[in-house]
């Protein structure tokens, strides 16, 4: 218990000796562990939102007034061979006339003047299970375009592309820069200690004279390390579900046709990972900086 | 209990601090390490408690060969050996007896074994009377009591003193040296480099002189200088 307790003091003590360098350090954790979560939570928005648009990624082939069924057959079944697609529907011309009918019957302001013969074209629907290939695919039938069978290429992959942009540079960038934040907040909890161990070492070395093992004088250290973690985790969390509401808010707004939104599920996760990388940043950073000391 | 065999230590200027030392002490010795400033004698020390590594030769303390000893092992060694030193290092901003418990606490021990063995050893250096006062309320002569206490009190196999009564006026270092020499009555093995000829040519026990890292004489009731 006495043993405890001598760890947990001079922890403390470490901590409240040199206040300035501490509550730096403890800012310095707070805003990596926020861009942490920035880059966490975005980067879960994004995975939804590519989700979501994946699933409705379609292409429609307008298939040429003068083309054979056995032509736009063959198409179909070449189409539904390729390992992006997922399902491809044939809508004849008719089809196409009645579902033009449907919707302007449901909206009265939609009205349908009478028109001779159909003008619509026969299309085939295809939808895709990997919007990655939406770009490849739409070029390939485009170039197939007044051959015969295809008269046009309808497609909309650019919004996809572009998220899929997006979360590739987000991430990629997101990384580095957490990489570079995680550095620096690394460096100064090594210096923190460092200060700490400087401040202590009349103690250390009687600690050491006197028989205590290397992990007994680590501990204190170690531990006020954690303790600069853990409180910048404590800030960081504070800021990120106080700032949710709000920006949730905005995003929804802004984000109208996408039905994302990140569940008490992620809020657990988000701080369980906040927490996990503030506890480990700050016992390495202290773990570095005793060791260097005790190898002298 | 402790042996040394062709011990020499080059420090990596090129200076032999020690060269080819032979030294055997048994358990219960109690002797002395005399020789100028720089002669080896706190150079000795450290190796016996592994603060520094022999270049060349075997360092035994206690059954242990120090220098093949891995790291995670060099803190068993340290309990066996108590160690006082002339500016006695104590903690300033804890009590006579919080500095004396420390030496227990940090070694993994609690509760009301710290207590009882923090008094016995204020006890053994008459301090029970001073145990909640701070260093800075105690005269040298008490700081190294307490120093040695706090040696003492992981009732170590070996006590080494260097320069014990250096800092203190020729009463005190009586005071000190009639303590160190009832620690060695009572069993314990001592080995104390000084510089006070007056107390080794008093005491007439064995004089280990060292001159340029080198051992020059070893004598059993031996003087300060031959």
């Amino acid at each position: 218990m006495r043993r405890v307790a001598y760890v947990l003091s001079a922890a403390g003590q470490g901590f409240w000796r040199n206040p300035v360098m501490s509550l730096a350090s403890t800012f310095t954790v707070t805003l990596m562990l926020l861009l942490f979560a920035f880059f966490l939570t975005t980067d879960r928005g994004l995975q939804a939102a590519v989700g979501v648009l994946e699933s409705k990624v379609e292409i429609a082939l307008f298939i040429d007034d003068n083309a054979k069924v056995s032509e736009v057959l063959a198409l179909k079944a070449r189409i539904e061979a390729d390992p992006a697609v997922s399902r491809v529907d044939y809508v004849t011309k008719e089809q196409a006339l009645k579902r033009l009918q449907d919707i302007a019957d449901r909206r009265k302001d939609f009205v349908l003047a009478n028109i001779d013969g159909n003008p619509l074209p026969a299309s085939l629907e295809v939808k895709l299970s990997d919007a990655r290939q939406a770009k490849r695919f739409g070029d390939e039938l485009r170039a197939e375009v007044g051959g015969g069978v295809i008269a046009d290429v309808i497609d909309n992959p650019q919004v996809v592309d572009q998220l899929l942009t997006i979360t590739r540079v987000l991430s990629v960038g997101g990384v580095a820069i957490l990489a570079m934040m995680l550095f620096v907040a690394l460096f100064v909890i090594v210096n923190t200690i460092r200060i700490a161990v400087h401040a202590r070492r009349d103690e250390i070395e009687i600690m050491q004279l006197v028989g205590a093992s290397d992990a007994f004088v680590r501990w204190p250290f170690i531990l006020e390390g954690m303790l600069v973690g853990t409180l910048g985790a404590v800030v960081a969390l504070s800021i990120v579900f106080a700032a949710a509401g709000p920006v949730t808010g905005a995003m929804l707004d802004f984000l109208v046709t996408l039905p994302i939104s990140l569940g008490p599920e992620f809020a657990f996760q988000l701080a369980a990972s906040v927490l996990g990388v503030a506890l480990l940043v700050g016992a390495g950073g202290a773990t570095l900086s005793v060791r260097a000391h005790l190898a002298k | 209990m402790i042996a040394l065999d062709d011990v020499s230590k080059r420090y990596p200027n090129g200076t032999f601090a020690l060269r080819d030392v032979d030294l055997r002490i048994d358990s219960g010795d109690f002797i002395f390490l005399v020789g100028a400033s720089g002669a080896g004698k706190s150079t000795l020390i450290r190796l016996l408690i592994r603060e520094e590594l022999a270049t060349t030769g075997r360092v035994v303390v206690d059954g242990e060969d120090v220098g093949r000893m891995p790291r995670s092992r060099v803190h068993r060694l340290r309990r066996k050996v108590g160690v006082v030193f002339q500016d006695f290092k104590l903690l300033p901003r804890k009590t006579v007896a919080e500095n004396v418990a420390f030496a227990l606490i940090v070694t993994g021990h609690e509760g009301r074994l710290v207590r009882e063995e923090t008094e016995r050893a204020l006890s053994l250096v008459g301090l029970t009377a001073r145990r909640d006062h701070f260093p800075s309320q105690l005269s040298g002569g008490e700081q190294q009591r307490t120093a040695i206490a706090r040696a003492l009190v992981n009732r170590p196999r070996i006590l080494i003193a260097d320069e014990p009564t250096g800092n203190l006026d020729p009463v005190t270092s009586w005071e000190i040296i009639k303590l160190l020499t009832r620690i060695n009555d009572l069993g314990t093995t001592l080995v104390m480099a000084t510089h006070n000829a007056e107390i080794v040519n008093a005491l007439r026990r064995r004089v280990v002189h060292l001159d340029h890292g080198m051992v020059v004489r070893d004598e059993r009731e031996g003087l300060y200088a031959a």
